[in-house]
């Protein structure tokens, strides 16, 4: 009960600060990895956005945009568990990213946050969290 | 605009903009499945005006279900203003005083308005957002724009500059259009191009129609204070 209305809270009395400070924004990588757990390429961006959209895609995305809304979500699990790590949000990132992985020949992965932010003119990148390996199959 | 009809279209929009979001859920994992499922055949007599009480029930009570499977909101803001737009109607329809009824429907006004001015406050008092640089680390490297051309826009300090300086003002001179009909029906045009924008620029499609949700409270408000 306690937890449902703290759950409620920020809908009933929202803080509505939408955009107040631009922090460092992180972005999910995966490591496949062989049945000998050696790495089977390098780390690569989970969901890499496309260069560009044209504008039917755009259009589209105005009402059907399930692929997008979940990379946000994902984000948000990113942040959260750089806050306060948590068996659901790395649940939430692994369970995602193992469903988009085939198992023949990389059963394993692991995933690391990086933190990308500004410094001065040039873009700084940072590896926040590493995750331990995972199975591709029991996710 | 009635307090009826701004009833009656909230509902209608409501239920549009949850099946909408329900539908791409309907592509997760299969617990997720099941509770958008279940959300979608709740939204049909919201939408088709029978059994509404019972229906913004049922949707109030699987949304505490939603936020517990997520944790929190699945899509940050615009679940918030989702869940509140749908306690606002449950309480419209539920006080046991008309004087009630209307408050839950202007309580949904207000945090409209608050959206947007509050939203403006804490942009103005950032010293990045009012050079521009804000913005142009929003498109350099956060991760809402939508492919990587639109980073290029980073590079552009002076539109950065003047689009930051826009959004911030109007944001903080929404609340003013509730002086005038036709300046709210200005107003609520302006945010709906923003959000437009924002679902083109950053994918954030469910902020525009839930937004669009919450307008007929706003303009059944302003006739309702102009009314006396």
């Amino acid at each position: 009960m306690l937890q449902s209305l703290k759950l409620l809270a920020p809908a009933l009395i929202p803080s509505w600060r939408f955009f107040d400070t631009i922090t460092a924004s992180p972005r999910i990588e995966v490591l496949r990895l062989s049945a000998a757990e050696e790495p089977v390429g390098a780390w690569r961006e989970f969901r890499p956005r496309p260069h560009s959209l044209p504008c039917r895609e755009i259009l589209r995305r105005l009402v059907w945009n399930p692929r997008w809304n979940e990379t946000l979500f994902l984000t948000s699990c990113a942040e959260r568990l750089l806050e306060r790590e948590t068996a659901h949000s790395v649940a939430e990132i692994a369970t995602r990213i193992a469903a988009s992985l085939t198992p023949h020949d990389a059963p394993f992965f692991r995933f690391r946050l990086v933190l990308i932010s500004r410094d001065g003119d040039a873009l700084q990148k940072e590896v926040a969290y590493v995750s331990p390996r995972r199975d591709v199959i029991s996710q | 605009m009635t307090f009826e009809t701004a009833q009656r279209l909230t509902e209608i929009l409501l239920a549009l903009a949850f099946i909408q979001q329900s539908l791409e859920h309907l592509c997760g994992p299969k617990l997720e499945r099941r509770l958008f499922a279940i959300r979608i055949v709740l939204c049909l007599p919201l939408l088709f005006g029978v059994f509404g009480a019972w229906a913004l029930a049922g949707l109030a009570a699987l949304a505490v279900a939603i936020l517990h499977r997520f944790q929190g909101p699945y899509n940050g803001g615009s679940d918030r203003m989702g869940l509140l737009i749908l306690l606002c109607l449950l309480v419209s329809h539920l006080a046991p005083a008309p004087v009630w009824r209307e408050v839950a429907l202007g309580y949904l006004a207000l945090q409209l308005t608050l959206s947007y001015f509050i939203a403006g406050g804490v942009k103005i008092v950032n010293p990045d957002w009012r050079h521009g640089r804000a913005l142009g680390d929003v498109f350099r490297f956060s991760a809402y724009p939508v492919s990587e051309n639109l980073r290029a826009l980073a590079d552009r300090p002076r539109l950065l500059f003047a689009a930051s300086w826009a959004v911030m003002l109007f944001e903080l001179v929404f609340p003013a259009a509730l002086l005038h009909p036709a300046a709210l029906v200005a107003g609520l045009t302006v945010a709906g191009l923003f959000h437009l924008a924002n679902a083109i620029l950053f994918g954030l499609n469910r902020f525009f129609w839930i937004w669009l949700a919450a307008y007929p409270s706003i303009l059944w408000f302003q006739q309702r204070r102009m009314a006396g």
